[in-house]
């Protein structure tokens, strides 16, 4: 049962991601990469990381996805802007690069075939709780830069959006 | 309890300064922006003297092993701190930031500052992912500040693509290194390659991936085609900023991830571990960095364009001393980076003062400059120096810089490594000394004569170029402060 | 059974379209999404693995990422809206004020 719903995910996520990749309009790349995350978030609950499935879906389709959405209707690209995909010697490049990466990922790992489910994980893993006590604790320090970070970061989206001062 | 909070002093200083500085732009008018500058000035000149309190402590490791407070990160905080005071002092009054607006340069400024000591300070991969993220930010948006300028926000958003598939990347890298030895903090994974046998192919793989986050933040090949583009867009205040502090804080963490995470204390000293070999691919990285970037600044119109590549160079310089990961090496990097922030923002500061006046960035301003009138005659001295010890000539500071740097290599056996260098110092001799050559033989185009900057600039300069000589001559206090810093 | 290997396959794989769509695509808006597939592909490992050494310091450290891929998507789309506003195109092919 899980073993399907990991083919189905997985491939879900793979298939919508090429799409991102290969479709020529904008809108419809974005809406492949919701797809795409959504797939990965079912693969997290597959992996029991309940709080961070659920943060995928919150944080990337809920405000990442919004958020392109917007840029993409803002500009209101018209159809011929919306780009030739150059398969000439960087696509090539890149078909090659991704390829060789995949192959050697792959065969690396193969090796690592231990069972998933040997451990014994208990009850909390993956949940809000566990994942909240780790934050709170020993991730102290990163999670209060986080907000630094996140503040420096709205101040200057802000800048940069703003209209040039006359 | 008291003890502890002195290590942390410092980034809480420059913390509160960037809080501050947001709150306060809440309910400063228009009018009073002027203040902007000396609140930031003050925070970071506190930052220094509260990092001078905490300089005799022994090395610490603090918040669940988040972070080490050492030697080594002492000398990069006052680096840092240094860069971003010129840094301040540029920017304040230069023509070409008058449009924008001061209060969040000099917040951003502070924060990006922030972001630098942070990153000298990290001892978890989350911490240095978190903290190259931050300085990565913040230096898109700096670059992209001025606002009506077509240059800045192309500059702005070629960096921010390079730099966001580079940190994606570097995840990737990250990720595999942990499932590779389930361990995050850099002591963490070398205590684990030290006992346990791991997949060489994948170890190598997870490397070169971090190693595209650190380059990018150095501007080393493969990951140096932002640069050019960047420096060129970018305010040249910032540029000056960029051109010093983020590579410092690249090679920081460099240092750390080495001899960190991927060296083993032996009875002989620190050793790279054998596993992967560390010294061929960072030989090549520097040896291709450094060509590249001297040989491209041969044919550069734009003197923002030709301090990029030279950059591009310097950096290749001190990923050599990289190779011989010894306990030297961590000297001559810090050693270089000190010198180079001198005679690089100075170089950059007399650009900003022949630009503003002249109106132009080309090298060809500098055509004649030291018949513009006897203030252009003492710059052009000012920017001779520069020049010279960007090449590395005696008895300017870059010539001890570069001898402590090739030294270790020598230590190390690689000679051919140093022979490479010497070469490549040659190739930048060329393009370094046309600068000087067409100041003092060509005749100037128009006949228009270089007025006095403001103070704080001419003074800025010629500090710089009287300290790059005085380091030439006595480098001793430095070299001794330097060599006695002891990482982790 | 499911593998470790089965869910490093699916990141591996992410990570490659992620570097594919980089190099082939000029729209800086895919390329953006290019880079959100990347990480993605690198939170999707760091949780495997996590699973796989039974603890949750991959999960935990996969929630900074997101959190700072967020930032670096707000910033990066505020970049992208001011090049529109001063070239009228997001196509890094005819994007080319600075050059050497």
């Amino acid at each position: 049962m899980q073993l399907a719903f990991f083919y189905f995910f997985s491939g879900l996520s793979i298939l919508s991601a090429l799409f991102v990749i290969f479709f020529r309009n904008t809108l419809s790349a974005a809406i492949a990469l919701v797809v795409t995350l959504f797939g990965v978030a079912c693969l997290f609950g597959l992996l029991e990381a309940h709080f961070l499935a659920a943060m995928q879906v919150l944080v990337y389709a809920g405000a990442v996805m919004v958020l392109f959405l917007f840029v993409i209707m803002l500009m209101n690209l018209g159809r011929e802007e919306l780009l030739k995909i150059k398969l000439a010697f960087l696509g090539i490049i890149g078909v090659i690069t991704g390829v060789c990466l995949a192959i050697l990922l792959v065969t690396r790992f193969m090796g690592l075939s231990a069972p998933l489910l040997s451990l014994d994980l208990g009850v909390e893993y993956g949940t809000v709780k566990s994942v909240g006590k780790l934050l709170f604790g020993e991730y102290l320090i990163p999670f209060e830069l986080t907000s630094i970070l996140l503040l420096v970061a709205i101040i200057g989206a802000i800048t940069l959006a703003r209209k040039p001062q006359s | 309890m008291k003890q502890d909070l002195i290590y942390f002093l410092p980034e809480l200083i420059v913390s509160i300064t960037v809080l501050f500085l947001f709150l306060l732009d809440c309910f400063i008018g228009k009018r009073s922006r002027r203040i902007f500058p000396v609140i930031a000035f003050i925070g970071i000149a506190a930052m220094m003297l509260a990092n001078k309190s905490s300089s005799p402590l022994p090395s610490a490791r603090f918040f669940s092993d988040m972070m080490v407070f050492d030697h080594v990160s002492v000398l990069f905080k006052y680096i840092f701190g240094l860069a971003g005071l010129i840094a301040i002092v540029i920017a304040n009054g230069s023509h070409e930031l008058e449009k924008v607006d001061k209060a969040n340069y000099f917040t951003l400024l502070t924060a990006l500052v922030l972001g630098m000591m942070l990153l000298a300070n990290a001892h978890h991969f989350l911490m240095i992912y978190l903290s190259l993220e931050m300085v990565s930010l913040l230096s898109y948006i700096l670059t992209g500040s001025l606002q009506g300028s077509r240059r800045s926000s192309e500059a702005s958003l070629k960096y921010v693509i390079y730099g966001g598939v580079a940190s994606g990347i570097m995840a990737y890298g990250i990720s595999i290194l942990y499932g590779l030895t389930g361990s995050m903090t850099l002591t963490g994974v070398a205590e684990f390659l030290r006992m346990n046998a791991v997949s060489k192919t994948a170890l190598y793989t997870s490397v070169l991936m971090i190693m595209a986050g650190f380059g990018f933040k150095v501007a080393s090949v493969p990951f140096h085609m932002w640069c050019p583009d960047v420096y060129e867009g970018a305010p040249t205040p910032f540029t000056a900023f960029l051109s010093v502090g983020p590579k410092a804080a690249g090679f920081a963490v460099l240092l750390r991830f080495f001899f960190g995470a991927l060296s083993q204390t032996t009875t002989s000293g620190i050793e790279p571990i054998k596993i992967i070999g560390l010294p061929a691919l960072l030989g090549g990285l520097s040896i291709a960095t450094m060509t590249l970037g001297n040989l491209a600044a041969l044919q550069q119109k734009s003197m923002k364009r030709l301090l990029a590549y030279s950059s591009i160079a310097h950096a290749g310089y001190m990923l050599l001393a990289l190779v011989a990961l010894n306990a030297e090496a961590v000297t001559g990097v810090i050693f270089y980076l000190s010198v180079y922030l001198l005679m690089n923002l100075g170089a950059f500061l007399v650009l900003i003062i022949v630009g503003d006046q002249l109106g132009s960035e080309d090298i060809s301003v500098f055509q004649g400059l030291s018949k513009r009138g006897p203030f252009a005659a003492l710059l052009s001295i000012v920017m001779t120096v520069f020049m010279f010890s960007l090449t590395g000539i005696p008895p300017m500071a870059g010539f001890i810089g570069k001898f402590y740097l090739f030294g270790s290599v020598i230590k190390s056996g690689h000679y051919t490594l140093a022979v490479i260098g010497m070469l490549n110092s040659v190739v930048s001799l060329y393009y370094y000394i046309r600068v000087v050559k067409i100041m003092y033989f060509d005749e100037p185009v128009d006949g228009r004569n270089l007025t006095t900057p403001m103070v704080s600039h001419a003074s800025t300069v010629f500090a710089l170029a009287l300290l790059t000589i005085y380091l030439g001559l006595f480098w001793n206090g430095l070299a001794n402060i330097v060599g006695q810093a002891k990482l982790f | 059974m499911i593998l470790l290997s089965h869910y490093i396959v699916v990141s591996a794989i992410l990570f490659s379209i992620g570097v594919i769509g980089v190099l082939c695509r000029r729209n800086a808006l895919v390329i953006f999404m290019s880079v959100e597939i990347m990480l993605n592909a690198a939170n999707l490992a760091f949780i495997a693995f996590a699973r796989e050494h039974g603890g949750m310091e991959g999960q935990t450290i996969a929630f900074f990422v997101m959190a700072l891929a967020a930032a670096e998507v707000a910033v990066g789309l505020g970049i992208i809206m001011a090049v529109f506003k001063k070239q009228g195109t997001i196509d890094l092919a005819k994007i080319n004020f600075l050059k050497g």
